[in-house]
């Protein structure tokens, strides 16, 4: 089984990366032959990777949730599940290779530095932190969704007002789509992440003793959450929109990252197990 | 085959002299009576715009296209026009200029799937008119594949090639839904006009126009079930809109960028697009420097036509290839309608359902008598084929090729010999 797992390791990578190469290639053309080979691309990349997943959890007894290498290969199969959903439900084509890109990234991290643990810290093994880190993931990953389609949506923006009328024009969905993608996107994460930080709040204090609500993580988790908030507020409310909007969910991926890397890489805290 | 078209189009023909051959809807009509009361025996009358054309097959042998050319001027009454304003084709030529036709690379606009609809509605006019035969039916039914192919499988039809038609495309490239949007027309000229009427076929959701002459735009507004604003008022409701299209002859701006700036504000900053489609411009181009307002003028707009325009010319080697296949394609069933072929075809056919039906029964007779069941279905075959032999041979002697290829193409029908043949090679 190992042998195995490492061999879907390796194959991951590669399949994000050739599922990309044929949606840009159908970014450039659009052809309609492709439509349904680059969705064939994306469903078996997506099945190998569930299938990683289930033999990772088996094999080492815990699901791959407990380092950020671990973590890395759960958000590139959120994030290109989610946007395989996206995909056939509206049949909205041409923002693809925009959000595979970055499948292929967290998964090439992951597959490169992911180690075989299978000894965990006893706290890992909760039930709630499970819950907690995947519904934090979720969130995370519906930010990126909605940071990509916010940035999509000013390229698309500054294209039109400069009269640039070539491949992004052509290819890419009109501006409301795009808003309303970024929007719902932002707003599933922020649920999701709701969801993580009330978890976080009941359970974090009774698994660790050294819990502190100054750890940089909860702060930069915090401040990604009150962002979201505002934005999604102030859509509802009816005074912002567009532009502002889909710049706010670009500041809030930004800062989501910033945070991750600042808790994980350079600050020490409770949140880091490795 | 014997087919003759002739063309007077937008290469042949400035646009005052293809105005005088121009035939109305209501004009057609009497001119195919004239045409057959002239000799002209089956045809397609195709009269557009840009184009009148005379697809025709003679009543006899001497009629030229000189005579065709000579009958359209003498229905018309032009005097202007002469023989070197059109173009004669013959035959094969005839069929290939008619799917070029079909297709949209040969219109002025390449690609305008408006002339395929013009050449739907020729031909069912020419049916109605009983000016349609057994050979006609198959050319046209041939033209219309070869366009319905074009559009499919390329891309010759694909994108906006006039400035009303981009400026629509435009928008459905900023709002998704136009049904929950609304449009104001400034301007209710020729542009104007047909910018309204892409808006309304598009969906749009509310519709409003105004026009210096207010009798002008009530007309248009009637026409397209639209709203009428004074033209005085208007400025005082662009907040209303999503959509303002201005394409009006004024000299000076009407529409300046404080106008627009308060709008925004009344709209709560809901994006807004400016189209302004006149010359000299009828909306200040500062205004494309407030946020969430989309302004695009003429130049713009022709920035996507050109782009639409070298996109469809790619395409023309494609379309041309489909054009080959299916000229090629008419051609062999054309030839099929030969005489001595047809009676091969038919006796192959006749003896092999009959030699089929003689293996399966002749365990029934005795064996002395299987011959002679060989024998007596072969002579009652040829008797049955005997007289269709002797008309068949008749009909390739005719020196009318075209009545002898509507009999043979009908037998061919009839027992399915070309339907058949092919279906086994495919």
């Amino acid at each position: 089984m190992i042998s195995g797992i490492h061999t879907i390791n390796i194959l991951l990578p590669i399949l994000y990366l050739a599922t990309f190469v044929v949606y840009f290639y159908d970014f450039l053309k659009g052809e309609k032959k492709l439509v349904n080979i680059k969705r064939v691309f994306l469903f078996i990349t997506l099945f190998l990777h569930l299938i990683y997943i289930v033999l990772r959890t088996i094999a080492f007894d815990h699901p791959p949730i407990t380092n950020v290498f671990e973590i890395f290969t759960i958000l590139a199969i959120t994030i290109s599940f989610s946007y395989f959903l996206v995909e056939l439900v509206s049949d909205i084509r041409g923002t693809g290779p925009f959000i595979i890109i970055l499948s292929f990234i967290f998964q090439l991290i992951s597959s490169l530095y992911i180690q075989d643990l299978t000894e965990v810290k006893e706290v890992l093994r909760s039930n709630l932190l499970g819950t907690h880190v995947i519904s934090a993931l979720l969130g995370y990953s519906g930010f990126t969704i909605s940071a990509v389609y916010g940035f999509l949506y000013l390229i698309l923006y500054k294209d039109i007002k400069l009269n640039k009328f070539g491949l992004i024009f052509n290819r890419l969905p009109n501006l409301e789509v795009l808003e309303r993608l970024s929007l719902y996107s932002a707003v599933i994460g922020f649920i999701a992440l709701t969801i993580a930080i009330i978890i976080g709040i009941i359970w974090l204090p009774v698994a660790f003793p050294k819990f502190s609500y100054l750890d940089p993580k909860l702060i930069g988790s915090t401040l990604v959450w009150l962002l979201y908030a505002i934005g999604i507020t102030s859509k509802y409310l009816g005074n912002w929109r567009g532009k502002r909007l889909v710049l706010l969910s670009i500041s809030g991926f930004l800062v989501a990252i910033i945070s991750t890397i600042l808790s994980n890489f350079i600050a020490q805290s409770f949140h880091s197990f490795y | 085959m014997n087919l003759l078209a002739i063309s007077i189009n937008h290469r042949t023909a400035p646009v005052e002299l293809r105005e005088a051959v121009y035939l109305k809807e209501d004009e057609i009509r009497p001119f195919i009576n004239f045409a057959k009361e002239n000799q002209l025996k089956e045809g397609l009358v195709l009269s557009t715009c840009n184009r009148t054309e005379i697809f025709c097959i003679p009543g006899n042998t001497t009629l030229s296209h000189e005579k065709i050319e000579s009958l359209l001027l003498k229905f018309k009454s032009s005097q202007n026009v002469t023989e070197e304003n059109f173009q004669e084709y013959f035959s094969r030529d005839a069929v290939k200029h008619l799917f070029s036709v079909a297709t949209g690379i040969d219109s002025l606009l390449i690609g305008d799937n408006q002339v395929f609809k013009q050449v739907k509605d020729s031909f069912q006019m020419a049916e109605e008119n009983d000016f349609a035969g057994y050979i006609m039916h198959r050319v046209f039914d041939a033209a219309i594949r070869t366009g319905k192919r074009a559009i499919s499988e390329t891309a010759i039809s694909e994108g906006a090639v006039t400035v009303s038609y981009a400026a629509v495309q435009l928008t459905e490239k900023i709002f998704s839904n136009l049904s929950k949007k609304s449009a104001l027309v400034i301007g209710t000229g020729e542009t104007g006009e047909i910018a309204a009427k892409h808006l309304a076929e598009r969906g749009i959701g509310s519709l409003a126009v105004t026009n210096r002459t207010q009798d002008k735009a009530e007309k248009l507004a009637q026409k397209l079930n639209a709203k009428v604003i004074p033209f005085a008022e208007f400025r005082e409701s662009i907040f209303k809109h999503d959509i303002i299209i201005s394409a009006t002859a004024s000299p000076e701006i009407l529409v300046t960028k404080d106008d627009v700036k308060n709008a925004l504000k009344k709209r709560s900053n809901n994006s807004m697009i400016l189209m302004d489609i006149a010359i000299p411009r009828d909306i200040d181009p500062k205004t494309k420097e407030i946020d969430y307002v989309f302004y695009h003028d003429l130049d713009s707009l022709n920035i996507i036509v050109e782009q639409n325009l070298s996109k469809r010319k790619a395409e023309i080697p494609k379309v041309e290839k489909i054009i080959e296949e299916e000229l090629d394609n008419f051609w062999e069933w054309y030839n099929s309608l030969q005489a001595a072929p047809a009676i091969k075809d038919l006796r192959d056919l006749f003896e092999e359902i009959r030699n089929e039906e003689v293996e399966k029964n002749k365990n029934k007779f005795a064996s002395e008598d299987q011959e002679k069941l060989d024998i007596v279905t072969k002579r009652i075959m040829n008797k049955i084929l005997h007289h269709p032999t002797i008309e068949l041979r008749k009909a390739g002697e005719t020196s009318d090729s075209t009545d002898s290829a509507t009999k043979i193409g009908i037998i061919r029908d009839l027992f399915g010999i070309g339907t058949q043949k092919k279906s086994e090679k495919e």
